[in-house]
């Protein structure tokens, strides 16, 4: 299947699900609803044409519009590639653990919740992964965020 | 006689313990000798070198991420510098993208010999160690020769790499091909017959395949379970199409496999220098590049074979000098989020778990940036 066909096949079967976002990039980039996430999740695994069995990565990021969670899969058999994403609000954004669908993302979920600040919900394991465990200064990957000792780089 | 008790107890491993190389700390919940449970705890090297990008320009990024996985350096900057020209479509002249293939495999042959030599180490075998350091040396003295540094080498950027190579390079390169070509029995022999390090290595730590795919695991550890997968060969980039190699593969998902594929890969490696040597063409070595470089609005994930596994980075680009989010993926990560899997009610004694940790060849600057 070539990127044309895998966007098309995309298209037509996940109709309303996920829907294809111009971004300007070199592959397309699709965007699912929160509700949606963990069904489109397991047909994008289960679907036999398409097999999306390995999670590459997975992560937050915050475009000071927004929150965006990005969901970047591979199938092993099948060569094939794909990212999806979904937007959340700054207002208590939470997310579906996908852990069920693809276990690798465990500590990428841990990892966005000390971060970001995105609750998961249904994780198996929600400790802290990288800040320590007394960490009480907020969520450093927001760009808000500040700190006595951060410095910013000056504009240019 | 009172009756005997027993009951499982925890033990700490590490964060300093010479076989975790870097800082990580494994909690194991022990009974008797054997292992039980074994939960990663990591975060004692983190730099938060994904927030330290956002705050400079994408130049400035490059030489930060040397940080990210040091061992292999190159790759770092490679797949920061294949994600920047993706955004801005940058076409990278044809002789840089020779030299960067060039760089990249010595620079994972060189990570390979370091994993030679740090299992056989963490296994009581000191011989191979100073085998495989004398061998990267030649290596590193190609690298210091190219850019100036042994380790950090910020030598690939984005349009091309920083440099040409001085003329003294190609022969050099040859001679060191040909050199590691002939040592590589010997690892074998000195270690294939050793009663202690087969007895760690043969049929422990078995992974399966699938539960390895579904936990991310990429590489050698993954092809060691008998999945041929390899993004050089399954998702190319750079110019991969043109080099004639076979992707190393094992079957029975053990340690001793996990060696054995490293092993072949590193021959694999030697075959495409020889094929990009014999090739390189005469040019340019970077395209034009603004020094205030401003990528078009959009995002993008690449992710390219690393010594270690898969290796990527997701960028978001706002149109602005600064990148709006760099997010690095590395091999390391997923295979120690999947060690506790592997261990778990199996029953090994944590000398078996030493090996385990080691063929998983986890660095912990790349788990924790």
């Amino acid at each position: 299947m070539t990127q044309q066909e895998l966007t098309a096949y995309i298209q037509s079967s996940f109709e309303g699900k996920l829907t294809l976002l111009d971004t300007g990039r070199a592959e397309p980039m699709f965007e699912v609803r929160p509700d949606d996430l963990l069904e489109v999740a397991r047909r994008l695994r289960d679907d036999l044409q398409l097999k999306f069995d390995y999670l590459c990565n997975m992560g937050a990021s915050d475009t000071r519009e927004r929150l965006e969670v990005v969901y970047s899969i591979a199938s092993t058999t099948r060569r094939l590639r794909m990212d999806f994403k979904l937007v959340l609000g700054y207002e208590n954004p939470a997310v579906e653990s996908v852990t069920p669908v693809w276990p690798a993302a465990n500590w990428y979920e841990r990892e966005m919740n000390e971060l970001f600040g995105i609750e998961v919900k249904d994780h198996p394991d929600m400790r802290p992964l990288l800040l320590p465990e007394d960490w009480d200064q907020g969520y450093p990957m927001l760009k808000n965020w500040d700190a006595p000792d951060f410095v910013r780089m000056p504009e240019l | 006689m009172p009756e005997l008790r027993t009951e499982e107890f925890q033990i700490n491993m590490g964060p300093h313990h010479p076989s975790t190389h870097g800082v990580c700390r494994l909690l194991l919940t022990m009974d008797g000798e054997k292992v039980v449970e074994a939960v990663p705890y990591v975060g004692y090297l983190h730099r938060a070198i994904e927030k330290i990008c956002e705050n400079r320009t994408y130049h400035m990024c490059i030489p930060i991420l040397d940080r990210f996985e040091y061992v292999t350096s190159m790759s770092c900057n490679y797949v920061f510098s294949l994600a920047a020209e993706k955004l801005a479509r940058i076409e990278v002249p044809e002789r840089a993208e020779y030299l960067r293939v060039i760089m990249l495999e010595l620079n994972r042959i060189a990570s390979h010999l370091i994993f030679v030599g740090t299992t056989a180490m963490d296994l009581g075998a000191l011989t191979p160690f100073l085998y495989g350091l004398r061998e990267r040396e030649l290596i590193m003295d190609l690298f210091e020769m190219t850019c100036g540094q042994r380790l950090t080498y910020n030598y690939i950027r984005i349009g091309g790499v920083s440099r040409d190579i001085p003329p003294q390079f190609v022969p050099k390169c040859r001679e060191a091909v040909r050199i590691i070509g002939g040592k590589l029995a010997d690892y074998e022999g000195i270690l294939n017959e050793n009663p202690i390090w087969l007895a760690r290595m043969k049929g422990i730590g078995y992974a399966d395949p699938q539960q390895a795919i579904a936990w991310g695991v990429s590489g050698p550890v993954l092809r060691a379970s008998g999945v041929k997968y390899d993004l050089r060969r399954d998702d190319p980039y750079s110019i991969y199409d043109k080099f004639n190699f076979d992707v190393a593969v094992r079957w029975n998902g053990d340690n001793y496999d996990r060696f054995l594929v490293r092993i072949d890969e590193i021959r694999q490696s030697l075959k495409i220098i020889s094929q990009a040597l014999d090739g390189l063409p005469e040019g340019e070595t970077r395209a034009k590049v603004k020094a205030r470089f401003k990528p078009p609005a959009g995002e993008v994930y690449v992710r390219i074979e690393n010594s270690r596994g898969e290796m990527g980075v997701y960028l978001v680009s706002d149109g602005s000098e600064k990148p709006v989010r760099v997010k690095t993926r590395g091999g390391s990560y997923n295979q120690l989020q999947f060690l506790p899997e592997i261990v778990r009610g199996r029953g090994y004694l944590i000398a078996d778990l030493v090996a385990i940790f080691a063929t998983f060849d986890v660095i912990m600057p790349e788990v924790d940036r």
